[in-house]
């Protein structure tokens, strides 16, 4: 087919080859006709054809990077759509706070928001949340305290208006301890599960 | 069907992960395996085409009682067991003699099955062919040709195209060796004379490449034989059911690069950044000086005093 002293590259099919470089393929569309006494060799010329199409083709379209190891071809990705083995994996389902918190529409706390930090607008300064000279105990120990009359008639035995405040964060804090054991005696009677 | 276990330790738990869907997949594994008869044909067919598939192979030696297209349970017990989603069982029987079947699963159930019998006399080993051998693990080059693998519908030739790709591409890799192209497989399907006519063979070649100078930039390529050589004729097949292969067709989400908008690479591979100036403001722009056009002092004062007003507003 072609001439020995002069070599030929080219390759010339009535329809071009095409090509899945990432795969390393090349498809001659071509009908094929064999010559039934020397299969062989017309099958080695097809292939032949094939496999210098598929050379002519990666090394003049891939960009050639020379490394130590090598000459290496940087090859596109596959276009050829092949099955998966599994099944394309599931998002995670979302948990029951996750679920509850999109519903309510709680985000979570930013850094400033989690700092013990807060603007005190009366006296213009940054103060602590909680703790010692907390904004929470605003207020409790000034000499003078505006009285509630409703809450005063219905005040318990040997208590008065100054430990009031107190009282109550007390008191917010066991409700919060009552609702977690309850929450976690729930979560072990469903044994983990939702 | 396996029972799912809970990892005990550390390493079975890495191993379980290994085996989970992932988004981007392992390479698939193959397993080869024989019925309980299987010509000497065959189980040479499945060695050699054991040995093109290496490291991502296992290859079973011990008789199996299965018949794929009547009950196709065990394969798939046997895929889940190793992990593995290409099989390929060699048989032989009097009714079919010298088949090969492939088989791909997805999700451990048998994605498509298809029947190739072998020509047991144009059958050559890689032994038999004095050549160099191909490293193990290198990918071959592939080459399908003939109009059969380009049929627009699903058949036993498309089927076969696909199976084959999926077996021959090996570990995936941006990056190859020029060096690595050392051989290519050459699948090669003729043209059938008329119709209604038996439908072709197909004709599995591997040659080793042999790069000549030919004076141009473009090596010349000769291909010499290494074998194997294998024969085939289709047999029966099984397409996949269209909700399983819409599922197996199923690209994960979020793989694809997203295109950077603005960003353009030019010829010479220089980087452009097309970006948004905002609107000018013509008023601001300065323009030739002249006396007649400068601002009054009175206009000066008011701003002065402003200003000050502001500052002395701070220090209080």
């Amino acid at each position: 087919m072609e001439g020995k002293t002069k070599l030929v590259v080219a390759v010339d099919k009535p329809t071009p080859y095409t090509f899945d470089l990432g795969l390393l393929m090349a498809e001659d569309p071509n009908p094929i006709v064999l010559d039934h006494s020397s299969i062989e060799q017309s099958l080695a010329e097809v292939a032949r054809d094939g496999a210098q199409a598929l050379i002519n083709q990666l090394l003049s379209t891939c960009p050639l990077s020379s490394t130590k190891e090598g000459v290496l071809l940087s090859l596109p990705p596959p276009s050829t759509h092949l099955p998966r083995e599994k099944p394309v994996p599931q998002a995670k389902a979302p948990t029951k706070w996750e679920r509850f918190a999109a519903k309510k529409g709680i985000k979570p706390k930013t850094r400033e928001q989690r700092k013990n930090l807060a603007f005190d607008e009366q006296s213009g300064e940054w103060k602590r949340k909680w703790g010692y000279q907390g904004l929470n105990k605003k207020g409790q120990d000034d000499p003078i305290i505006e009285v509630d009359m409703q809450a005063e008639r219905e005040r318990k035995e040997g208590t008065s208006v100054r430990g009031d405040n107190r009282r109550q964060r007390k008191e917010n804090v066991r409700r919060n301890e009552r609702m977690m054991k309850k929450n976690a005696r729930q979560g072990q009677a469903n044994g983990g599960k939702r | 069907m396996l029972r799912t276990v809970k990892p005990r330790n550390a390493r079975s738990k890495r191993a379980l992960e290994k085996r989970e869907p992932k988004a981007v997949e392992n390479p698939k594994t193959c397993l080869f395996l024989r019925g309980t008869t299987c010509s000497q044909v065959t189980q040479d067919a499945l060695t050699e085409l054991h040995s093109m598939r290496q490291p991502l192979a296992k290859k079973f030696t011990k008789k199996n009682a299965i018949h794929p297209f009547e009950d196709p349970a065990s394969l798939e017990f046997f895929s889940e067991k190793n992990d593995t989603s290409l099989l390929v069982f060699g048989s032989s029987s009097k009714k079919r003699p010298h088949t090969l079947t492939l088989i791909r699963t997805f999700a451990f159930k048998v994605f498509d099955m298809l029947e190739l019998s072998l020509d047991p006399e144009t059958f050559r080993g890689l032994a038999q062919f004095k050549t160099k051998k191909f490293a193990v693990g290198l990918r071959p080059m592939l080459l399908f040709a003939g109009t059969a693998f380009e049929s627009p519908v699903a058949n036993e030739f498309t089927q076969a195209k696909s199976f084959f790709v999926d077996f021959f591409k090996g570990e995936p890799s941006d990056k190859i060796d020029v060096e690595g192209l050392q051989y290519i497989v050459s699948i090669t399907a003729e043209e059938t004379a008329g119709e209604g006519d038996a439908k072709p063979a197909i004709h599995l070649r591997t040659y080793l490449i042999r790069t000549k100078r030919s004076g141009q930039r473009l090596p010349r390529v000769e291909v010499e034989e290494m074998g194997p050589r294998m024969d085939f004729r289709v047999g029966r097949f099984k397409e996949p059911d269209e909700a399983t292969r819409k599922e197996a067709m199923r690209k994960a989400r979020g793989l694809e690069e997203r295109t950077k908008k603005n960003i353009t690479t030019d010829s010479m591979g220089d980087k452009l950044g097309r970006i948004h100036v905002g609107k000018q403001d013509l008023k601001e722009l300065q323009t030739r000086k002249m006396k007649g056009l400068k601002r009054s002092r009175d206009e000066d004062m008011e701003v002065d005093e402003i200003e000050e007003d502001d500052t002395k507003r701070i220090r209080q």
